[in-house]
């Protein structure tokens, strides 16, 4: 089954449309039952989860109930639309009001169905979306129009905990996929009004909800703003996961960086909204974006703000590092070793020559080999079944390498290059930014073979050239660093502690930053 | 098609950076790593030999053991350059100079004059000046990089720390670098010293790995010695008091033993352990005068007699028969200093920074004024701990 669906940008929307026309066109409901159900069953191909169930209301009024088994919840159905419009009570009710249809069915939405949710559909097109959507279509023989009951109830995977990025410290609750769940999950931890929910329908086939939810007076309206004109214009016949959204929606496709940053934590969600960013839920995806993001966003981790700030700043300058040894070392030990044994102190040199006695293969292809191993190992390891996935991990980089080295082909200082290198590179809380990282390394140590020392440098220059220039929904994608920002320091490197933290990262709000009370007054002291 | 035209571009010149080669590129295995070099007379030009490393004999891990660590070549030349270009038809991979540690001249080629052999190095861009120079005293410094040392596996290396720790610990010996040696040479105001290097024992049993298979290593290499050059020159050897006082003079004094005579009899042995020298010049009359002046601490470290050393007088006592003892090694060392005729302490530099206009006249004759120099010492020295015994259990001793 093709994932990649085919996608034509709006220009060519004119064109090239497949599927019914009436699906598409806004037909409005016949007034006759019997053609409206035809019109479904003909529509829908005849599908089995489709349920037409036909009763009579009082007067003799035919009616439908049609509804989508396993999207419906068959209980709410049962209840509250079946049980309340057979009964005896809705009979003498109708009676009552009188036996025309009109009558009846206003009847029907103030008294009868219980359901929390109802709306009338006059066209095809929402009927349809209703029904595919989990809800219950009542139609009525000689009316025009057809309510649509909420009766969603599907099997879900619920709140559970997340296993991409588990904490020490902190709630362990992960997104599931259903919109509704995540969008409760959110609003649990906001509970002001300000926070603001908006809800689209993309995908032509999919019709995927998508939400926007972000924090009126706090986000910048520019941004959300450009959020929704984003979103908008996004024509393409599927939205899958979210993405799907972040690369139709994102500033430079052409770019190892990723702008968009994506979690499964709602309190991270919670966080960032609060600092004034724009959240997109897609229903079907555990995995919500957030945006705009900067560099710095990706080497924050929830627990760096529930730990206290000491430990905290040392392990977010722990990650620079993490980010600085992942990048470089495969390429600084082949250029140095290389180009500028100089540099090194005699006896290290010593050392280093002897483990490359009768190795036949230069410095490059050595690292290169190794590292492409490396990565085999890590995505083989990713995709193994859960039984043997650790043993032969553990297999293949301790015995591999081990008998590589004996072997002669590598030597002993280029695994422990390589295997340094792997682990710090899952120092990184976002795996986005771990994979940029992972790509930039290659054309590194490219360079550094080729021109040493120098080939690092020009290759550093031009990675930090790219990055600044680009840009996430207009903000620089180096703040707090390049637009050089004293006041947001705070939380770049260093995490100060919270009392410090007033006001919030200035180029992704609106006027109002202040957060909390000035710092004097917040830190607490005992009385004298 | 702008965009493919810049990829295009772009991939192209990628791909040209793999064609050329990487031109400077050198593989650890490609290179012969040089620790020692040696350079002795020939009948035309230099005698030149080097000592490299034999990496798998000397990694950490898996030693051989059953080869030496080190392979010695050497070719003759009538430049230095011409003679270590010829060496390449013995070794099987191009010298690499930047880790030398060693530099050891023949005396016979020292004594004609050491200067042509400097200028490689120092001009050389892969050469570091983090090396020491020394001399071989009574061998030919070919025979001297042949030498299997024990427990450090490199020969060069080995002479390298021990240098560094003696001059440090005992003094009478220095470490002399490329850049000092140079400015030395030139200048007129102080004339280069260095180390002598000797060998102990047979010369040919030293080259065999028998020679580190007992644990009195028959054949050793020793400092002894300092060598005393006029420019590039070398016309004699201080001994070992006079190389202290040497040491004590040029302010190079660290740490080292003072030996004095016990009033009673017996010898009594004092740690310096800080020292600290300035020379004063000045010229009075038209003659000029130096006047030294080491001040240094010292630990009482052996007694060896039966001096009552913790009476009031007698820590004075010490302190001034040591002060003596020094006064006497750098006396010689200014005496033989005088009778070679050369100027090795710098006192025509001191002479220079305190009356300019004196030095202008003279500088071209120093070797010659050097010898009338009045040199006068003050020498100051302070004992701060006796150790961690009182009086010594000599006294106490049954006959």
């Amino acid at each position: 089954m093709s994932r990649m669906g085919s996608w034509k940008r709006s220009s060519a929307r004119q064109d090239g449309l497949d599927g019914n026309d009436a699906e598409e066109t806004p037909r409005p409901l016949s007034a006759s039952l019997k053609d409206n159900l035809d019109t479904i069953r003909e529509v829908l191909g005849g599908s089995d989860d489709i349920v037409i169930r036909p009763i009579r209301l009082s007067g003799g009024v035919a009616a439908a109930v049609v509804f989508t088994e396993g999207l419906a919840s068959e209980q709410l159905v049962a209840e509250f639309i079946l049980d309340r419009a057979m009964t005896d009570d809705a009979d003498q009710e109708t009676e009552r009001t009188g036996n025309g249809a009109k009558e009846i069915v206003s009847e029907l939405e103030r008294h009868i169905l219980a359901v929390g949710e109802l709306e009338f559909v006059h066209v095809f097109k929402s009927l349809f979306h209703a029904l595919l959507s989990g809800n219950t279509i009542v139609l009525l023989d000689g009316l025009d129009h057809a309510i649509a009951a909420g009766t969603k109830g599907w099997k879900d995977r619920g709140v559970t905990e997340t296993n991409t990025e588990s904490v020490i410290r902190g709630s362990r609750e992960a997104f599931s996929e259903t919109l509704r769940t995540n969008t409760a999950l959110i609003r649990r931890r906001i509970k002001s009004p300000r926070l603001r929910l908006e809800t689209r329908r993309i995908g032509r086939e999919t019709q995927t909800d998508v939400s926007i939810m972000f924090m009126q007076g706090i986000a910048n309206d520019k941004i959300v703003e450009e959020v929704r004109k984003r979103l908008d214009n996004i024509d393409i016949d599927g939205i899958l996961e979210s993405g799907y959204i972040e690369e139709l929606i994102q500033d430079e496709t052409f770019t190892p960086f990723p702008t968009v940053y994506n979690t499964e934590r709602p309190d991270v969600i919670a966080a960032e909204l609060l600092e004034g960013k724009v959240a997109i839920l897609v229903d079907g995806t555990p995995f919500v974006l957030i945006v705009p993001a900067v560099f710095v966003s990706f080497l924050h981790a929830a627990e760096d703000y529930y730990h206290r700030a000491d430990i905290s700043t040392l392990i977010r300058l722990l990650r620079y590092v993490g980010i600085f040894i992942a990048l470089y070392f495969p390429s600084l030990y082949v250029a140095i070793t290389t180009f500028h044994q100089e540099m090194l102190p005699t006896q290290l040199l010593i050392s280093l020559a002897a483990q490359r006695e009768g190795i036949p293969f230069p410095a490059f292809i050595e690292a290169f080999m190794m590292e492409v191993a490396f990565e085999i190992l890590k995505e083989a390891g990713l995709r193994m079944p859960r039984t043997i996935g650790p043993a032969v991990s553990i297999v293949g980089t301790l015995v591999i390498g081990q008998a590589a080295v004996e072997a002669g082909i590598v030597s002993a200082a280029m695994v422990i290059v390589v295997s340094t290198t792997a682990i710090s590179s899952f120092v990184f809380p976002a795996y986005s930014m771990a994979n940029a990282i992972r790509m930039l390394r290659f054309p590194l140590m490219g360079l550094a073979a080729s021109f040493g020392l120098f080939g690092i440098i020009l290759g550093s220059f031009a990675i930090v050239l790219h990055l600044t220039s680009l840009r996430t929904f207009g903000v620089p994608y180096l703040t707090p660093f390049a637009p050089m920002k004293l006041e947001d320091q705070k939380d770049a490197i260093f995490r100060l502690p919270h009392w410090m933290m007033t006001r919030r990262p200035s180029l992704m709000t609106g006027p109002n930053n202040k957060r909390q009370q000035p710092a004097k007054a917040a830190k607490p002291k005992p009385d004298k | 098609m702008r965009r493919v035209r810049t990829l295009g571009t772009l991939l192209l010149i990628l791909a040209l950076a793999t064609a050329t080669g990487c031109w400077n590129r050198r593989e650890l295995n490609d290179l012969a790593i040089v620790t020692a070099l040696g350079v002795d007379k020939a009948e035309r030009g230099f005698h030149v030999s080097v000592q490299v490393v034999d990496p798998s004999e000397v990694a950490a891990r898996s030693s051989g053991g059953s080869f030496s660590p080190v392979t010695t070549y050497d070719a003759t030349g009538d430049t230095m350059a011409e003679a270590i270009r010829r060496m390449t038809t013995v070794t099987p991979r191009k010298l690499y100079f930047a880790h030398l540690r060693l530099f050891v001249i023949g005396e016979a080629l020292a004594r004609e004059g050491m200067g042509n052999s400097l200028d490689l190095l120092s001009r050389d861009q892969e050469g570091r000046t983090d090396f020491y120079i020394v001399v071989a005293k009574g061998h030919k410094a070919f025979d001297v990089l042949r030498i299997l040392t024990p427990m450090e596996r490199i020969p060069a290396s080995k002479m390298h720390s021990s240098l560094q720790v003696s001059e440090r610990a005992w003094a009478p010996t220095v470490s002399v670098q490329l850049d000092d040696l140079i400015t030395e040479v030139v200048a007129k105001g102080i004339q280069p010293a260095l180390t002598g290097i000797t060998i102990k024992g047979d010369p040919n049993f030293g080259r065999e790995l028998q020679n580190l298979r007992t644990p009195d290593t028959p054949t050793r290499l020793q400092y002894q010695g300092i060598a005393v050059f006029r420019s590039d020159k070398l016309i004699g050897w201080l001994n070992e008091s006079e190389s202290k006082g040497f040491s004590d003079i040029t302010n190079r004094l660290n740490s080292t033993m003072v030996e004095i005579q016990c009033p009673e009899g017996g010898k009594l042995a004092v740690e310096v352990i800080r020292s600290k020298s300035k020379m004063e010049g000045s010229v009075k009359n038209g003659k000029p005068e130096v006047v030294v002046t080491m001040r240094s601490e010292a630990n009482v470290a052996d007694v060896e007699c039966h001096m009552h050393i913790t009476g009031r007088n007698s820590l004075e006592e010490i302190e001034k028969r040591a002060e003596e003892t020094m006064r006497l090694n750098a006396e010689q060392a200014v005496a033989k200093a005088k009778k070679l005729g050369t100027d090795v302490f710098g006192f025509g530099e001191e002479i220079h920074r305190s009356s300019p206009k004196y030095w202008s006249r003279v500088q071209n004759e120093w070797d010659q004024i050097f010898k009338e120099l009045t040199v006068s010492f003050q020498v100051d020295m302070k004992i701060r701990r006796i150790g961690t015994v009182g009086e010594s259990f000599l006294d106490e001793m049954k006959e």
